[in-house]
């Protein structure tokens, strides 16, 4: 019997992710959060953490500016984009025996790499995270946020093992 | 008019128009994989060279992963940026 794994390749590009009914309903919770936090307060460390400087020295603020001006409206469309686009994708997961599946473009798989990541991101930044992984008593309140992000990273980690 | 057209030196080119450059920093987030995959879809390098810049980055807590003239630095900094590694631009003086 062939192992089972979360991404399995179709054709041209496709994917066909599998979840149980708990990882679909923290996924499709997902979206609403991050579009709070790209729409959100610019000091928001988490949000700087998405839309980070291209300069980084300090005396360059009119390029800075410059720069912003050009590419910010865009960069966060994009990420407004891809929220759409995952929402989508998971209100058209099918119940296949105990799996919850879903056929995934290109386009989509994209947009799901790009919503693990961000999210991994906005976690990472709020939970201070580093690479030595920690080990948190179940009370700890940063317990639960630590226990998605680790998920988050398995899954991630997974789908760029199928796209590399 | 002159039959032949006299190149100018390289050396002269590299002078003047000295490329600016892109830099990926370190972060504990970022999934190394992740990053080697960023590197071949943007820039279109092969895995031994994206893995090799990815390393960089870890070990040395940066690279410089592209380089050229200030509009196409620009364009590969959004485009990492879109993809959630940490990068910035310069131009070495």
């Amino acid at each position: 019997m062939a192992r089972w794994k979360r991404f399995r390749a179709g054709r041209d590009g496709a994917l066909t992710v599998s979840l149980a009914e708990e990882e679909l309903g923290l996924l499709r919770s997902l979206p609403e959060q991050l579009r709070d936090v790209f729409e959100g307060d610019e000091e928001d460390p988490a949000r700087a953490r998405l839309f980070p400087r291209a300069y980084l020295d300090p005396t360059a603020e009119s390029e800075e500016a410059e720069w912003q001006a050009l590419v910010g409206p865009s960069l966060l469309r994009e990420r407004l984009d891809a929220l759409q686009l995952i929402t989508v994708t998971l209100g058209r997961a099918v119940l296949v025996g105990e799996w919850w599946q879903i056929d995934l473009t290109p386009d989509e798989v994209q947009a799901w790499l790009g919503v693990l990541n961000d999210t991994r991101l906005v976690l990472g930044t709020r939970l201070g995270v580093t690479e030595e992984e920690r080990a948190l008593d179940p009370g700890d309140p940063d317990a639960g946020p630590y226990a998605l992000y680790q998920w988050l990273t398995w899954v991630q980690g997974d789908l760029v093992e199928e796209l590399l | 008019m002159p039959v032949e057209v006299q190149e100018p030196a390289i050396e002269e080119l590299t002078l003047t128009d000295k490329p600016w450059i892109v830099i990926v920093w370190n972060d504990p987030v970022n999934l190394m994989s992740y990053v080697v995959y960023v590197f071949q879809k943007l820039f279109g390098y092969s895995r031994k060279k994206a893995t090799r810049l990815m390393r960089q980055v870890h070990e040395e807590g940066k690279a410089v992963v592209s380089d050229g003239p200030i509009e196409k630095c620009e364009a590969d900094v959004a485009r990492l940026h879109a993809h959630g590694l940490w990068a910035t631009m310069e131009h070495p003086s």
